[in-house]
């Protein structure tokens, strides 16, 4: 089996961040999904898992960051066409997220992020192809 | 969307993490590697860690970087292909300065461990049996 990543991040309300992830285009596991948890389909191999911050505390033996105020992590998704990274940040914004940055477009390269509900940073990354 | 997924990491020390993460077995894409940021592959075509000196980090948020030893915002959570490679994943991490914060979980048909890295950041390893997965 090929290798699979998930990373766990902690939501303060798992209904809003579902909705959230859904209004971008995301799928979710139901599996790998309860009233504690949900996992959002990145890709093949690679999920989010939505953890609420009862059941992220249980895991950990430290403190749960409050991302809205400071920032452990940027998850960064590669996108297949310039427009998609736009379209999702204006997606995120529309459900509620935040823009930090304005879109940055060097040619063969176009990036911009932006934050969820709970303050957890998303980069979205555009290349042309090399070949 | 793309199967590429990047998870960008502030690191106090950018050679001892890349020293860190060699000693688990990890290689480095020198092409996205450089004196602010190390390019680890965890699974090539697909997933990586890049490694960021905290000033580099600094420059790509607008809030105040955590100090991961004191708290936590995410838990990475890689899945292994036998429980003798968690296990062997979490003793080279301990062995080359990292931490464990919790015994192994064990459910049968699913093994669990996880380690800490020099900043605190939180690596979970998980095996489980074919069918499960």
């Amino acid at each position: 089996m090929s290798k699979q990543v998930i990373f766990n991040l902690p939501v303060k309300d798992l209904e809003k961040s579902k909705a959230f992830f859904a209004s971008l285009g995301f799928g979710f596991n139901p599996k790998f999904s309860n009233e504690r948890a949900t996992n959002v389909v990145i890709a093949d191999g690679i999920s989010a898992m939505l953890t609420t911050e009862d059941f992220f505390r249980s895991l950990i033996d430290k403190p749960v960051v409050q991302a809205k105020e400071a920032n452990e992590v940027i998850i960064c998704l590669m996108c297949e066409t310039r427009d998609e990274v736009a379209g999702l940040v204006e997606k995120a914004v529309a459900a509620g997220g935040r823009a930090p940055h304005p879109l940055e477009d060097h040619g063969f390269m176009v990036t911009q992020g932006f934050e969820d509900l709970d303050g957890h940073l998303w980069n979205l990354v555009w290349m042309a192809p090399q070949d | 969307m793309n199967k590429q997924i990047f998870v960008n990491l502030p690191v106090k020390d950018l050679d001892k993490s890349k020293a860190f993460f060699s000693a688990l077995g990890y290689g480095f894409n020198p092409q996205f590697t450089n004196e602010s940021a190390a390019c680890m592959v965890i699974a090539e075509g697909s997933i990586y860690a890049m490694l960021l000196t905290e000033a580099f980090f600094k420059t790509f948020v607008d809030k105040p970087i955590v100090q991961a030893k004191e708290a936590t915002e995410v838990l990475l959570c890689l899945s292994c292909e036998s429980r003798d490679e968690v296990d062997s994943m979490v003793a080279k991490a301990i062995a080359a300065g990292g931490r464990t914060p919790r015994a192994p979980q064990d459910h049968g048909f699913m093994y669990g461990h996880a380690f800490e890295d020099l900043d605190g950041h939180i690596w979970e390893l998980v095996w489980m049996a074919p069918q499960q997965a």
